[in-house]
Parts: C-alpha cells; structure tokens; sequence
C-alpha cells in the first residue's frame, strides 16, 4: 500500500517537473540568438524562403502556442524531428538550400533510442569499475580511522579527484590502446570500445564513493548498537557486514543515484574524445546545430531518468531503512 | 551460606593511562541474589559494570586483579570464549535503549540473531518462539505484532524491555543491568523495577543493579555496595544501609536524598501574598501540531500536545509544572514564552496577550519575561565567551553601553557565582552546573519578573541542584522574582514550588498547593506519579494500588473519555466516554477526574451499600 501512494505521489510529482523542465529549455531555446531555419534551409537560401520555411513550421508564433502545440505531440509520445538530421543517417549537407531529402528528417525519439542505450552502457560500466575500486577501501578506511588503510582512501581519493577527466582520456588512449595495442579507443565496435571511457569516468567518480563510504561507516562504527552488539554476544563479522555496511549503503546509494544521473546527462567530454556515439556526442551536435527539436527531446529524456532513478533509489532506501519515509 | 558465588571480583584496578578509575574493587555475588551498586556519575559505576563483561571501552586497562565467573578467570579466556560466555551467560543492559538496536532491522530478527549466535544450534522457529514468549513476559502488548517492529516504533520503556528480553533470552545466569531506570519517566521505570523482580523469581537471575538513585537501589537489592570515586567506601544490606551508614560518604548521600513527606526543615516553598496580582495568566490554551499522514490524500495526523490549559500565576510565587515525557510541557513552555501563539485561548503575560504583541512591544515585554533552558551544552554557544554570552542580551535590548554591560555581566557572574575571571574564557572547559549558573546569569541580566526555568536542573547531579536551588531563593529574596518550574523531577518540585499543575497528555489533569498535593492528591495520575517517585521514605501510595501495567496512550490518537482511563485502577464505565472537567476543591484547586464530581457515587458504595 506505501509503495503505491509513494508511486503515485512521486510519479506525479516527477510530471510536472519533466513539464517544467521542457518549458525552460523550450523557452530558452526561442530566446538565445541563432535563427535555426537559417542554419537548416543553409547560408545562400533567400530571405523569403527562409520567412516561408519559419512559417510553414509554426516558428514564428507565440512561443506559448508552440510550446501547447510541442507538448501535445510529447503527450502522445512524439517528440518531433530533427531539424537537420535526414532519417538515411547522412549528414546535412551545409549551405544548399533545396536539399531534397526535407521530408525524410529523423524522428527525435529514434535517435535517442539509438544512442542512449550507448550511454546506459558506459554509465554503467563505469558505475561497475568505481565501485570495485572504491567499495574495499572506502570501507577498510571506515573500519580503521586514522591508520593506513583510512589514509589510503584519502590520498586515493585527493589524486583522483585532481586528474582532469580529458586528459586523463588522453593518456589513457596513448598508453593502453596506442603503445599496448591492447583496447580499442575511437567511435564503437562493440564491448571493448566501452571499456577505456568507462575506466576514465570510473576514476573520476571513485572519489566521492570513496569519501562517502568512509566518512559513512567510520561514523555507523561509532553507534550504540555497534558497540552493544558486542557484549550482546554478536561477533565482529556480522556486526560489520550485517549492521554496520547495511546502515552506511544508505549515503552511498543516495550518491550513486546522483552520479548515475550525472553520467546519464553529462558524459560530454569523454564522449566527444572518445568519439563515442552515445547522448553525450548527441547533445554536443544538437547545440551546435541549434537542432531545437533535438535538444528538447534530449532535455525531455534525461530529465524523465533522472525523476526515474530518483525515486527507484528512495525506493531502496526505504527498504533498507524503514524509518526513512519520503 | 556455603554456596559458591556466580561471580568474585578480587582487587580489581581499572586505569586510563596513569589515572586510576577503579581501585582494588572485590565483591561477590551468590546466584539468584540481587546486589545493587550505587555511586554518583564519574564513580565509575558504569566501568566497573562494563568491566564485569570484559567489555571495556577503548583506553581503559584493567591493570590489577581478577573477575572470576563459576571459578573461571573471564580475564584470560579466549577471545571466542569470551564473547559467548558475554552473550549467553552473563547479559547486560545498558542506560540508553534507544541506539541499542540496529533501527533498519525489526526487534524481533534482532533478539532471534543474537540467541543464535549464542547458541548456535537453536532453530529460527524455537529462537523465535522464545523471543515472543519473552517479549509477553516482559509485558509488552501483542508480542506477535511487536516483534517484527522496528526499534523506532517502540517507546523508551518498551525499548528497555526490549533489551531486557535480549539479554534474557539466552538465558543467562547473571545480569548486569547498568543503569536501565534512568532514562525512563519515574511511573515507567516502577513498572521495571517490578520486572526485575519477577525475573529473578520466574528465570533464577542473579541481577547485579548498577543506579545512581539510592531509592531505587533499596528499593530492589538485597546487598548494597556504595562506590565512590572509584572504591567502594561501603556495603551492607539495603535496609540496614539506608537505617543506619557508616560511611560519610553514604550519609552524604542519603541526607542530600529530596523528601516528599518528612520535613526537613529546609524552609516551606514559596507561596504567593493571598492578595497578589496573576502575572501570567493562560486561558483555555490549546496547542495542536499537525504531521504528515502516511498517505499523500489522506488525513493529516492532529498531535494535541496542549488541550485546554487554563490556570493563572501569581506575582511572587513559584509555580511548578510536572509531568512525565510526552505530556506537553515543553509545549507549554513554549506557549508561555510567547515563541509560538496557541491555535485557542490566549496567553497573557502582566494582563496583555503576548500573541497580538510583535516587534519593539515584544521584545520589551521578552526583557520581563524570560527563559532558562534544559541542556546546559546545546544552549550555550561553544565560541563566544562566557562574558559576552551573558552581556549579550543588553546587547539586543539596547540597554548602557560597552562599559556598563561588561560592568553588569560581572557583577551578574558573581551574583550566581561564578569567577570573575572566566569572563573572557568559552565554556568550553565549563562543568554542567557552570554551564546553568550562566544560562541563569544571561536569563536574570534583564532583571525580568518572571523566570520560566524548563528543565533547567535535570541535568545537574544532586549536590549541584542543592546549591543552584539555594541560589534561586537568594536571587529571589533579592529582585522579587516570580519562577515557573518546568519538570519531570517531583522531590524538586515538592522542595520549591508553592503550586503546583500535574500534566498528562496535554491536559492540566490537578492543580493544587504543594501540600495538599502530596498529601491530598485529587487526581489518580497525581497519585500514580507519587507512588512512582523514588524515596526511601515509607510510602503513602503503594505502586500497586495506583498504577496499571502500561503506557500512556499517543498524543495522536486520543481514546475518548478521560485520558487516564487506561491506566487507572479507579476508572469506570463514564471515565472512557466523556472526558471528565475541573472539578473545584477549594482555594484554587481542582483536578480534572469525576471521582470529585459531588454526584457520583463511586462502583464501590454502589456495592456496599453500608460502606
């Protein structure tokens, strides 16, 4: 019965945030400089064809009338067409202005529908590789405040965190897949080529659940029921994997739920170096093509995952603390 | 007497480095005995008992000496050994309940892994079975339902029973229970006691009880020992202890022990002049706060902390307001400050209404009306200095300048004694009774009319509540002061205050003068709250005739009729459908229950017609 009001409530809640979200950007979009249609009809194409072009498409009505007329096709599950992606794949060709293919432009969703399974995946992994560098130590640094294995996780922790993420890529390309020869780095041709941005996305996270987990265990170590399940007779294994890592993974799930969501929306630059054709290199080429559509849907879609992961992961901190009561 | 003891501590010597915490401690303790231990706080009364189960916190050593359990030095068992012989064959609760338990896990899987891991070969379903049988015996309500509760759905005293069933579950031969009452209201803590009792008959428990309350302690244990900085200075037979000491120490101990019927001759609490103007008045108050419910479209939970609290405060007296947790006093305290309005009723402080006040009427009325705090650490900030937290409130009220303030916080330092020269230092290095001098130094700076003082001595240990108490009357003798006194602690109450209200649940349920409350009380949770209070007097209300097993029903659902009802022996059939009014009974006196109503005939006449 929770489960369902907690759903509902929050689900409900998670509409008009997504709702909010796309009238920001809408209207944002509409407001900066840049004329789209200049940049879709191309440089050369006459002023009346462009007016004409604006016209037929509605981009010159009040930005409250477009944006009903937007939202109604969302509803139903249609988030437009790219302004310059043809649905072939090719690229747009710059400055020609009777480009045939106009009527076979992309659809929105199917272009996020290919590249963020891309993105899921690398997010994913990366998850994997911080967790599996930063779990054992974030906790032997709890267990032992102030001896070496605390030490470790914070000098750990402060070289990560100082090593920027681009060229830290770099190096990495240069050493495992230029000189070793050992991973593939640039675009994608299966598994392997996720593994290097991941590695690079996983440092740069491994940081904050290191931080996380020790400061989150040293001080469940420090609770009463730690201590009384001493002499209450319990012994020292399940005391710390029984009670004292079930009551720290709430921090550290609230944290991962922000850093997937993060990496969800914002792997760009690791993307963009990699070359990898996820959302992130996406969103990179919809701005630059003032592609507006394109970028709404994007907007749209990563604002839907992150209401979605929100709650997925109260959800599992309700279960695992029932005193949390969101 | 030939029976070998449970346990033998032989020249037992604790230390943290260099310093000695306990000093060549031996006592014994035959199986089935109860062997109290009293000591005031830093004797270290809690070491010892953590001692006792080889649970020593990090820093402390033992240095010296032997603790021999059924002949076996518990000193040099294996690490494994120990902490079965810990589990299983020794329990041991400590004072606070609340953080005993993993909150994320139910009580119930809790006391079932921790008799497993005791005992391992007990199944999952005897485990169980024995839990909940526990659990009942215990007296808590519905055991099945209970057991598979989160520790944060039990009370405190349901908590500490919860513990008392996890350290008898596997059941152990002697129990150390460090301190368990303490942070129970009194008429929860009665119910205890009386538990420890009928477990040492039902389970054959040796209990070792660990106290700083001497009432209690005699109240319960055959033997008892007194420690005192770390040695024992005493041991005797609880009632040949309390008739006649050796030591000065525990005579110390028991003369400084409040009374609530013998007159000491400590000088008869202040009443107000008869023809004395109210300074406070409070009419028909209500305080309602309301919580999110479960649902998102359901009801919002109503918690009615304060209902229909009306009573008037007279310049000059002292007025106490008593009640255990939960009933609304800090509510009320609250109301009466003016730092929340009521929903109903109006709070007049010196005939105005102190919610219609705002701004610069306000903050002058605020200078004649002030506050004393319960917690003497939280309530002081750590980085100001002493002398600045005690001028600031010239400060804020604008009153003389950089010279006259510093000149009146230390003549106000000395007036509640406190040295000059810690006037630039922070608090931090303060004892808790400094700590209250200053909150009373920066509350009396004003020179207001009126003191509310919540909780403010609670903290403090009893020596140093007798002098701040001496310090009160002074100030008060001098600058005619009015008090209010908020408390849990009714020896206080019963020292000081001239009035007295008895809250419970909200409700003002009596108000009467100090002596006819202790003597005459008209109410049956007057009478419940006094038959609690611990005493080493001879009682005049017995436990068992005024109080029912139970706790207070919750705020948020409040059962129809009086509030009492569920825990009162004199309740009857219209005690749970209507809710009973004042009922006058001379002076200003009144309680609220309809025993005193001049129509009722009480079930008991009605069947002795003769009677």
């Amino acid at each position: 019965m929770f489960v369902v009001t907690f759903l509902v409530r929050r689900l409900a809640q998670g509409a008009v945030i997504i709702f909010l979200v796309s009238f920001l950007i809408f209207t944002l979009l509409r407001v900066v400089p840049g004329d789209p249609v200049r940049l879709m009809a191309g440089g050369m194409a006459p002023e009346e064809l462009i007016e004409q072009i604006a016209e037929d498409m509605g981009l010159r009505d009040p930005i409250p009338v477009q944006f009903a007329r937007y939202m109604g096709g969302v509803i139903q599950g249609d988030l437009g067409q790219s302004f310059l992606r043809p649905a072939s794949g090719a690229a747009v060709g710059g400055a020609q202005f009777d480009d045939a293919t106009r009527a076979e432009r992309a659809e929105v969703l199917t272009l996020i529908a290919e590249t963020a399974p891309m993105t899921i995946q690398l997010a994913l992994l990366s998850m994997v590789f911080a967790l599996l560098i930063a779990t054992p130590i974030g906790i032997a640094g709890g267990l032992y405040p102030g001896r070496w294995p605390d030490r470790l996780a914070l000098y750990l922790g402060s070289l990560f965190v100082s090593l920027p993420n681009f060229w830290l890529g770099i190096v990495l390309v240069l050493l495992l897949s230029v000189k070793l020869g050992w991973l593939p780095a640039i675009g994608y041709g299966g598994f392997a080529w996720t593994i290097l941005p991941a590695l690079v996305l996983a440092i740069e996270i491994a940081p904050f659940i290191l931080r996380t987990l020790t400061v989150s265990v040293a001080q469940v170590m420090q609770e009463n029921y730690i201590a009384a399940a001493t002499v209450r007779g319990l012994g020292r294994t399940r005391i710390v994997f029984a009670h004292a890592l079930k009551n720290a993974s709430v921090p550290l799930l609230n944290l991962l739920g922000v850093q997937f969501s993060l990496l969800l929306g914002g792997v760009l630059v690791i993307e963009f170096i990699f070359d990898y054709p996820g959302l992130g290199l996406l969103t990179i080429n919809a701005v630059l093509q003032r592609d507006f559509p394109l970028i709404q849907g994007i907007a749209i879609v990563t604002s839907a995952a992150f209401v979605l992961i929100n709650i997925i992961v109260d959800l599992a901190a309700t279960a695992i603390d029932p005193r949390l009561d969101y | 007497m030939s029976v070998d003891p449970l346990i033998e501590v032989r020249g037992l010597t604790v230390a943290a480095g260099d310093r000695v915490i306990l000093d060549d401690i031996s006592l014994s303790l035959a199986p089935r005995a109860i062997l109290g231990l009293i000591g005031e706080s830093g004797s270290g009364k809690t070491v010892l008992a953590q001692a006792l189960v080889n649970w020593l916190p990090a820093g402390l050593r033992i240095t010296k000496g032997e603790i021999r359990y059924r002949g076996r030095d518990v000193l040099t068992l294996p690490r494994a050994e120990a902490r079965r012989l810990r589990g299983r064959e020794i329990g041991y609760v400590g004072a606070n309940p609340a953080g005993a338990l993993d909150p994320t896990l139910s009580v119930g899987s809790q006391l079932v892994e921790k008799l497993r891991a005791v005992e391992p070969g007990v199944s999952k379903q005897e485990a169980r079975d024995r839990a909940i049988a526990l659990l009942g015996a215990v007296h808590i309500p519905s055991p099945e339902m209970r057991f598979h509760e989160y520790p944060f759905q039990y009370s405190g005293g349901m908590m500490q029973r919860a513990m008392i069933v996890d350290a008898m579950i596997s059941n152990p031969a002697l129990l150390v229970a460090d301190n368990i009452t303490q942070p129970l209201d009194v008429t929860i803590g009665a119910q205890i006691i009386k538990l420890m009792r009928e477990l040492t008959e039902q389970f054959d428990t040796a209990i070792l009880f660990v106290s700083s309350s001497l009432p209690t302690v005699a109240d319960l244990a055959g033997d008892i020992l007194v420690l005192s900085n770390g040695a024992i200075v005493e041991h005797q037979p609880a009632p040949s202890l309390v008739a006649t000491p050796r030591h000065p120490y525990t005579e110390k101990l028991i003369a400084e022990l409040p009374t609530l019927w013998t007159d000491r001759g400590v000088g008869t609490p202040r009443e107000h002049a008869p023809d004395a103007p109210a300074i406070m008045s409070i009419r028909q108050v209500s305080k309602t706060y309301e919580a999110a419910g479960k649902s998102p479209f359901g009801a919002k939970r109503r918690i009615q902390a304060v209902r229909n609290a009306d009573f008037d405060v007279f310049e000059g007296e002292n007025f106490g307001v008593v009640g255990e947790s939960g009933c609304g006093k800090s509510t009320l305290m609250r109301l009466l400050t003016g730092l929340e309005p009521p929903d109903s009723g109006q709070v007049l402080f010196e005939g105005r209404d102190l919610a219609v006040q705002h701004g610069a009427a306000l903050r002058a009325t605020r200078q004649r009306l002030q506050l004393v705090l319960q917690d003497p650490y939280s309530s002081l900030p750590p980085q100001t200095s002493i002398g600045d937290i005690i001028a600031e409130p010239l400060h804020i009220h604008a009153i003389g300048g950089r010279r006259e303030r510093r000149r009146r916080a230390l003549d106000m330092m000395g007036e509640v004694g406190l040295a000059r020269a810690l006037y630039d230092e922070l608090p931090a290095g303060l004892s808790a009774g400094q700590r209250q001098r200053v909150n009373v130094a920066r509350a009396m700076i004003l020179e207001p009319r009126l003191l509310i003082m919540d909780e403010t001595l609670s903290a403090l240990d009893q020596t140093e509540q007798a002098k701040l108490l001496d310090l009160f009357e002074r100030l008060q003798a001098q600058h005619n002061f009015t008090y209010v006194f908020i408390s849990h602690d009714i020896a206080m109450v019963r020292r000081v205050c001239g009035r007295i209200a008895v809250m419970y649940l909200g409700e003002v349920v009596e108000l009467a003068l100090n002596q006819r409350l202790f003597f005459d009380p008209g109410h049956p949770y007057s009478k419940a709250l006094l038959s609690a209070a611990p005493t080493l007097e001879e009682r005049r209300y017995r436990p068992e005739d005024c109080l029912l097993e139970g706790e207070p029903p919750s705020p948020i659902d409040l059962p129809p009729g009086c509030a009492f009802a569920s825990r009162c022996p004199s309740a009857f059939a219209r005690c749970r459908t209507e809710n009973p009014p004042a009922f006058p009974r001379g002076h200003h006196d009144r309680a609220e229950c309809f025993l005193l109503d001049p129509a009722h005939t009480s079930p008991l006449q009605k069947a002795r017609p003769d009677a």
